[in-house]
């Protein structure tokens, strides 16, 4: 039986971005699956670049490894020819066009990017393979995202409740725990690790939390 | 989608009427009482909503005819599932979701697929078009023993966001909490697109 | 040979050229020696002219591609780095590629804009060199219009002092006599570039005696 290649592939997994005032959370569980198998059960799917962004990225593995390869070399050439780092909004605005830029044979991969903007708040860009982008205030992506979007408009944008709450960072921490938490419980692709990124003025951190191995 | 609190349970549905992406009714009720103590909610093809909705009133009449008392959940249940399995090969595209108080005055909900798999839970238990969303949000929301006031916030801001993020459904909001003294049935007004 | 020069203020950027006739039956508003390269770029040149064509596009085509990859404004030492590099581009390259031009370009700009830097402003020379000046004079008579320069210019001259101190020096050494027609004066600030309209010379080179 002659057996049809296909290039891509489903690797599963769940990111979640959050932005504050200053800062921005960004995480992402760290199994890799394909199908039933588990392949890995730490393989960072967010990624911490250079000029302080940090991406999270869903889907295809091999094609977000390649993207942040080329974005790392893309940031390299911008600080050598314009003697700066490259704004987070200038990263957004430039992995739109890579992304793009492959129209026609798309990087499978749902990026979240995470950074702060140009007034030094913090910022959260979604996109879809194609490099379709919007700024938010939070977002998710990936296998639980249908889980965890409806929780985050309830808890981080307030929907149907009366107060709004300028968050901390240990709070955004501890409601983006929470939506992995239950995620881990209801799709099989998300679980094992919880990895947090926290990018402030003064850089970026990183934090690694257990989740349910089942 | 239903959910277990103390003493107490809730169910709640949208009032959305439609088909795929057209937007036919927006009063649709999808949850019939059984008896003073049970519900059942019907998410899927209308049709087959209206049709099994008099196909139990008719079977649970039945019963209490013939054996001169109300019928319990659990046997609801069954009742159900069974009704769902005799069509085997040409199904009901219904998801039921039951909510009511044992005898004893505990909580009983469950599920069913359309051929009437059971599914019992001791927590919530969710069906229809938003599914993935409503689990999410009672995964988070949701936490054992809720007095009847908590359970009703849980399941409204469970189904109201929930439901917020699926384009097909919405219209409003219905929930009933069915404690052992009454019924508090309050309709939500949600986002009307 | 025509008269360019820039002066770069706090509050932005003075472009100031002489615009020769070499006829009475000359358009002068045909001549345009300050170009815009983007809203926050202006450029004035002195040399062959018809060669800042080739040298005006890219260096468009730079902010436009840049703005569209990133959403924001060129920087303006990028850009003047980059019409720099195509200075170069002529003859064969070592590893044989086909020549992009036959000749190196014969003309000198000064690119002028604001960035986040602030106010800036590049000369460009034929060789590819790029050297950031406070205020420049390239061109005819830019020797004598360098030293005015020199003498007048103070960190803290405001737009206006630098607009009437650019015509000032031009009409120093200026041939003919400075008139609303014969020169042509552009602005880049925050609101963006500017050409200011003869009407408004007119006031100004009045305002000079």
């Amino acid at each position: 039986m002659e057996h049809a290649f296909s290039p891509y592939t489903d690797n599963g997994g769940t990111t979640v971005a959050i932005a504050g005032k200053d800062f921005v959370v960004v995480g992402g569980d760290t199994r890799q699956s394909e199908g039933y198998n588990i392949n890995s059960r730490y393989a960072p799917k967010v990624f911490a670049l250079s000029n302080g962004s940090v991406l999270a990225t869903g889907g295809m593995y091999a094609d977000a490894v390649t993207l942040v390869k080329t974005l790392g070399m893309r940031l390299e050439w911008y600080q050598f020819q314009h003697d700066k780092d490259m704004s987070s909004p200038a990263l957004a605005q430039m992995l739109s066009t890579i992304l793009y830029g492959k129209r026609f044979f798309p990087y499978y991969v749902w990026n979240t990017l995470g950074g702060l903007d140009e007034n030094g708040e913090g910022a959260v860009f979604s996109y879809d393979p194609v490099g379709n982008f919007q700024k938010y205030k939070y977002g998710c992506g990936g296998s639980a995202s249908h889980l965890i979007q409806p929780f985050l408009d309830n808890q981080i944008g307030r929907k149907h409740l009366d107060t709004q709450i300028d968050y901390t960072i240990e709070q955004v921490k501890k409601i983006m725990m929470d939506a992995f938490t239950s995620a881990t419980e209801r799709d099989i692709y998300t679980g094992d690790n919880l990895e947090i990124f926290i990018i402030t003025k003064d850089g970026v951190t990183k934090e690694l939390h257990p989740l349910k191995r089942d | 989608m239903a959910m277990v609190g103390k003493n107490c349970v809730a169910i709640a549905c949208d009032k959305r009427f439609g088909v795929q992406a057209l937007t036919l009714g927006m009063d649709f009720d999808k949850i019939f009482p059984v008896n003073d103590k049970l519900m059942i909610g019907l998410a899927g093809l209308a049709t087959d909503v209206e049709t099994l909705h008099e196909k139990f009133r008719f079977k649970v009449n039945m019963y209490k005819l013939n054996e001169d008392r109300e019928i319990t959940p659990k046997t609801f249940a069954h009742l159900v599932s069974s009704t769902l399995y005799e069509k085997r090969f040409g199904p009901y595209f219904v998801d039921p979701v039951v909510a009511g108080l044992n005898p004893d005055g505990t909580p009983f909900i469950c599920s069913t697929d359309l051929i009437g798999c059971i599914n019992f839970a001791k927590d919530f238990v969710v069906a229809g078009t938003a599914s993935s969303m409503m689990y999410g949000m009672c995964e988070s929301l949701w936490e054992p023993d809720l007095e009847p006031e908590s359970l009703f916030e849980t399941i409204s801001q469970a189904m109201l966001n929930a439901v917020d993020r699926d384009a097909s459904s919405g219209w409003g909001i219905l929930v009933h909490v069915i404690t052992p003294e009454k019924i508090i049935s309050r309709t939500l007004r949600a986002r009307m697109d | 040979m025509f008269l360019t020069r820039r002066i770069q203020t706090k509050d932005g950027i003075v472009l100031a050229v002489e615009k020769r006739s070499t006829s009475t039956l000359l358009e002068s508003s045909s001549i345009e020696k300050i170009v815009e390269i983007d809203t926050h770029l202006g450029c004035a040149m002195s040399g062959l002219i018809a060669d800042s064509r080739t040298m005006i596009d890219h260096a468009r085509v730079e902010c436009q591609n840049h703005w569209f990859t990133f959403d924001e404004k060129m920087k303006v030492e990028s850009v003047a780095q980059s019409v720099c590099d195509l200075a170069l581009r002529f003859g064969e390259s070592a590893d044989g590629e086909d020549a992009l031009m036959s000749r190196p370009f014969g003309i000198a700009l000064l690119i002028g804009g604001i960035d986040e830097n602030g106010p800036q402003l590049y000369h460009a020379d034929p060789s590819g060199t790029l050297t950031r000046y406070d205020a420049k004079a390239i061109g005819s008579g830019s020797e004598g219009a360098q030293t005015e320069l020199q003498e007048h210019f103070h960190k803290s001259l405001t737009l206006e002092e630098a607009i009437s101190l650019s015509l000032k020096v031009l009409k120093a050494v200026m041939e003919e006599k400075i008139s609303s027609t014969n020169v042509q004066v552009a602005t880049v600030t925050k609101e963006g570039y500017k050409v200011l309209p003869e009407a408004s010379l007119v006031d100004k080179i009045a305002a000079l005696a």
